[in-house]
């Protein structure tokens, strides 16, 4: 009989690291000897009082009035775009929001919060959340209109601190959830909350379905103006449904996106059209979606489309033929010639011997730089008719852009941009980004190249642009722009931020990526040489994508920078996100009245910035390690 | 210098030259590390070159694709003239392979996409067909289960396997070694060891630095022994070990057996 052998049936878990309780961490991190303690106490008695003047600042302060920043959320979305037409800007965030959805999809972060931290900060945030309650002095009194009432000495009247409390239910209520939801977290997971985490992009999702979804039950008020101007408050009721029902459509929306990611990062080629929506979707945003341009039919029967088949059509056929391996000499002659025509096409319309339309010149200068390409896609068939195809798609895009830019838009404007506020902030970024990351990538080639020349000019380039305040390269393009858009071209604001933008910012990238650059080794250039690579093909698929991988972090720090540079446009006169709380509120008087309510203002502008930031950051962190798989 | 045996063997006379160098110079600055290297590889023929250390090995066959450029002299590579021209530089890269002492592999690229890299795009082969070679290669190499980690999972030798599997990738004419073996453990040395002696009986016209005396000796057709950036001495193996003519070579030898 062998029943007295026993085995142990638990399978052998590793050793957990020891954690302290909460006793013996104060004892250690805080009092670990007299002189920490005494620092202790001193930092935190000075932080006790700096929170407490922090919430007294912001809250029940004769000063402050949030409906400032309540009644004017529509201003700081989207500044001065005709109500009428607002769901046009939910269409353009909604673009955003599902493309940012699918890339989570298909590049799936690896990024993830350990669940002990998510409880942690549940009750370290519902603990902060009562302390302000508890902290912030007893209610200002009020009259019918809103206005704080005034002793004798100019003192603002105050309720007692009992009424104070019993109006704060819905803090406390906030407070209790949060502890409640961490509490629960904490000890409901047992032991698994050290071992257990949850993706962060799944964390965003719920604390913003949260958010989202508090508004369809919490009367958290109604507040804004209606259509004809006249202001809306009203504290007992739910968000507006204009403000509600979309936030949450988007919310779905990001969430089916991230699914639909999912599915289709199967197929390789989903990345590749993903990163060519990116480059698409702002101008379709701008120019199709929110700028509603009025397309003049006449023109595009009898001009444009003859034009777009004339190019498409025969410019494919060229390229076909220049794509021949056999053609040698011949095609790097006939590139040449073109390289010559489109510039001489923009020398004579500078000089107006003879001006070609635009769109020719443009379409001419394209051509040139396929041509030259065309060598590297010298192969069979199927490559080269690929290759004309490209051209095709790539030709009707830019005529179908180049068109919508030249038709006047429909809306009626109050303000000489139809951008504005967060809106405008938002794409500013986008595409200052855009373009300034393959300008700094290929500044960065330059200036790292064997060629003397491009050396030269990618370095004074870069040193020049860092060596000036980005305001001054604002302030120039501003001046100098309108000079050489042509007439009739909106958004010069626009343009003018975002190339000064592109310039400032693509020098700063050229340098992390350069360091990245030097990062690769010798040993893989020599690789690539060895196998027969051309110089174009080891760049891109071999030098490049190494380079890129090391410099993620430096690259978005500074994705970060540009982002919050755009608050900087509000210098030459651009209603931007931070203009409308630093001069459009506080200098509002009809219908509200809102005359030097400053404060509020760059309080909710900082937050969103913040928010903004943390995110891209945290987002970042995990990423490096992602693309990092196989190195290690 | 004693050059005994040009292709003596049967096996290789009728064949035709696959490289040609005749005196080949290099400098590096004032130092010169090639000193008219005269040598002729027929095809299919292997060669193993051997010589102390800051002999010129290595710069020699970097000369050969063009790793580095030799600066008088001709080097003719099935035919083909190495000079400045690019074009024929990069004929003679994808007719050459080469696999580094580093293994220098792709390190974000997959194995399969690190071997499919060359026939998609040097020689321009749809995918679905590179992706067949590649797997028949690693096949041939031992290793068709690693084909989708990537190189920093695998185990030196398997890494210069990949390496080998991708210079193959290009089907190449001729295929330069520097020093394969002598970055990895003991261990592993025989696995690359035996892909290489399979490749030589399978008629690959190589040139290989080494410090492998079995391997040298067992499928060398012939060896070349350099100093200071010289052919010293040029041989059949067993000439070579047994009854070396040049003294410097026996000081060699006397050193390393
Ligand atoms: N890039 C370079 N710059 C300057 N000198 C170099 C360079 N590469 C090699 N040399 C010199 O050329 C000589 C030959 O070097 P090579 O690398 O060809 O030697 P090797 O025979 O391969 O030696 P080893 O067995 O150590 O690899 C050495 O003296 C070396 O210092
Ligand atoms: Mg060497």
């Amino acid at each position: 009989m062998t029943d007295h052998i026993t085995i142990d049936q638990t399978p052998a878990l590793p050793p957990e690291k020891p954690r302290l309780t909460a006793g013996s961490w104060v004892r250690q991190n805080l009092f670990s000897s007299v002189r920490s303690g005494i620092l202790t106490v001193i930092f935190g008695v000075f932080s006790f009082f700096a929170f407490k003047v922090l919430v007294n600042t912001m809250f029940e302060n004769p000063d402050r009035d949030w409906l400032a920043v309540k009644t004017n959320l529509r201003l700081y979305a989207a500044f001065a775009y005709p109500i009428t037409q607002f769901v046009r800007v939910w269409v353009a965030l909604g673009l955003v929001l599902a493309l940012l959805g699918l890339s989570l999809g298909i590049w799936r972060s690896a990024s993830a919060v350990a669940a002990r931290t998510i409880a942690s900060r549940l009750i370290a945030s519902g603990l902060t959340v009562l302390a302000g309650t508890l902290l912030v002095g007893p209610p200002v009194l009020r009259d019918e209109a809103g206005e704080p009432v005034y002793d004798e000495t100019f003192e603002a009247l105050r309720g007692t601190w009992r009424s104070g409390l019993e109006q704060r239910t819905g803090w406390f209520l906030l407070a209790f959830a949060l502890v409640a939801a961490g509490v629960a977290l904490w000890f409901g997971l047992g032991s698994r909350r050290n071992t257990l985490t949850v993706p962060t992009t799944l964390v965003v999702w719920i604390a913003s379905g949260v958010v989202i979804g508090s508004t369809w039950v919490v009367r958290y008020g109604h507040y804004g103006l209606d259509p004809e101007g006249v202001p809306v408050g009203d504290p007992d009721s739910l968000v507006a449904m204009s403000t509600r029902m979309p936030w949450t459509v988007m919310w779905l929306l990001v969430a089916v996106a991230y699914q639909l990611g999912r599915f289709v990062s199967r197929w390789n080629s989903s990345r590749l059209l993903i990163t060519a929506a990116w480059f698409l979707a702002p101008f379709i945003a701008f120019w199709v979606i929110l700028r509603d341009p009025a397309i003049d039919y006449g023109h595009v029967w009898s001009t444009d489309l003859p034009m777009f088949l004339g190019f498409g059509v025969l410019g494919g056929l060229l390229l076909f033929l220049l794509a021949d391996p056999k053609i040698g000499e011949l095609g790097r002659f006939i590139a040449f010639l073109l390289v010559v025509v489109a510039a001489l096409t923009f020398v004579s319309g500078f000089y107006g011997w003879f001006s070609m339309l635009q769109k020719a010149r443009i379409s001419f200068c394209l051509l040139a730089l396929f041509a030259l390409m065309a060598n590297n896609f010298a192969g069979d068939r199927q490559t080269r008719l690929r290759f004309a195809g490209a051209w095709v798609l790539l030709i009707g895009i830019a005529h179908y852009f180049i068109t919508l830019m030249n038709s006047p838009s429909t809306l009626e404007l109050r303000a000489d941009s139809f951008l504005g506020g967060f809106l405008f902030t938002m794409f500013a970024a986008l595409f200052g980004l855009m373009f300034s990351f393959p300008l700094g990538v290929l500044l960065a080639l330059a200036r790292t190249s064997t060629l003397p020349i491009f050396r030269l000019l990618a370095t004074w380039f870069i040193e020049f642009v860092r060596g000036v305040p980005f305001i001054t390269v604002l302030f120039f393009f501003d001046i100098m722009l309108p000079l050489f858009l042509p007439a009739g071209m909106e958004a010069p604001d626009m343009a003018a931020t975002v190339l000064g933008l592109v310039l400032f910012s693509s020098a700063y990238l050229a340098e992390n990526v350069r360091g990245g650059l030097q990062s690769v080794r010798r040993g893989q250039y020599e690789a690539a040489d060895a196998i027969g690579l051309t110089g174009a093909q080891r760049t891109s698929l071999i030098v490049l994508p190494q380079a890129l991988r090391v410099s993620i972090p430096p690259l978005v720090g500074q994705a970060i920078t540009t982002y919050k540079e755009t608050s900087l446009f509000a210098i030459i006169g651009v209603f931007d996100f931070l203009r409308v709380a630093n001069y459009v509120v506080p200098n509002q008087s009809t219908p509200v009245n809102f005359i030097g309510h400053k404060l509020e203002g760059l309080i909710f502008v900082s937050f969103v910035y913040w928010l903004g930031s943390i995110t891209m950051s945290k987002y970042s962190q995990n990423l490096e390690s992602k693309m990092g798989v196989g190195e290690r | 210098m004693t050059d005994t045996s040009v292709a003596d063997t049967d096996r290789l006379s009728g064949n035709k030259d696959m490289i040609v160098c005749e005196g080949v110079n290099k400098w590096f600055g004032d130092f010169q590390a090639l000193k008219g290297v005269t040598a002729t590889i027929k095809e299919q023929e292997v060669v193993v070159v051997l010589g102390p250390s800051g002999s010129g090995k290595s710069t020699w066959i970097r000369c050969i694709n063009r790793l580095e450029a030799h600066q008088g002299g001709t080097i003719i590579v099935d035919g083909v003239e190495l000079s400045n021209d690019l074009r024929n530089i990069e004929k003679i890269r994808s007719e050459v392979g080469m696999v580094f002492q580093q293994f220098n592999l792709f390190p974000h690229l997959t194995v399969r996409d690190n071997v499919t890299l060359a026939p998609i795009w040097v020689r321009k082969r749809p995918r679905a067909e590179a992706e067949q070679l590649a797997m028949d290669l690693l096949e041939r190499v031992g290793i068709p289960e690693q084909a989708d980690k990537y190189p920093g999972q695998l185990s030196g030798g398997q890494q210069q396997r990949v390496a080998i599997a991708r210079s193959l990738a290009m089907e190449p004419r001729v295929m330069l070694f520097d020093e394969p073996t002598s970055a990895l453990d003991p261990e592993m040395i025989k696995e690359v060891l035996d892909v290489m002696k399979d490749l030589a009986r399978g008629g690959m016209t190589m040139m290989v630095v080494t410090h492998e005396m079995g391997f040298a000796r067992e499928v060398a057709d012939r060896i070349i022994f350099m100093e200071s950036g010289e052919i010293v001495e040029s041989g059949t193996p067993e000439h070579f070990f047994t009854n070396p003519t040049e003294e410097r070579t026996k000081l060699f030898l006397s050193q390393i057996l």
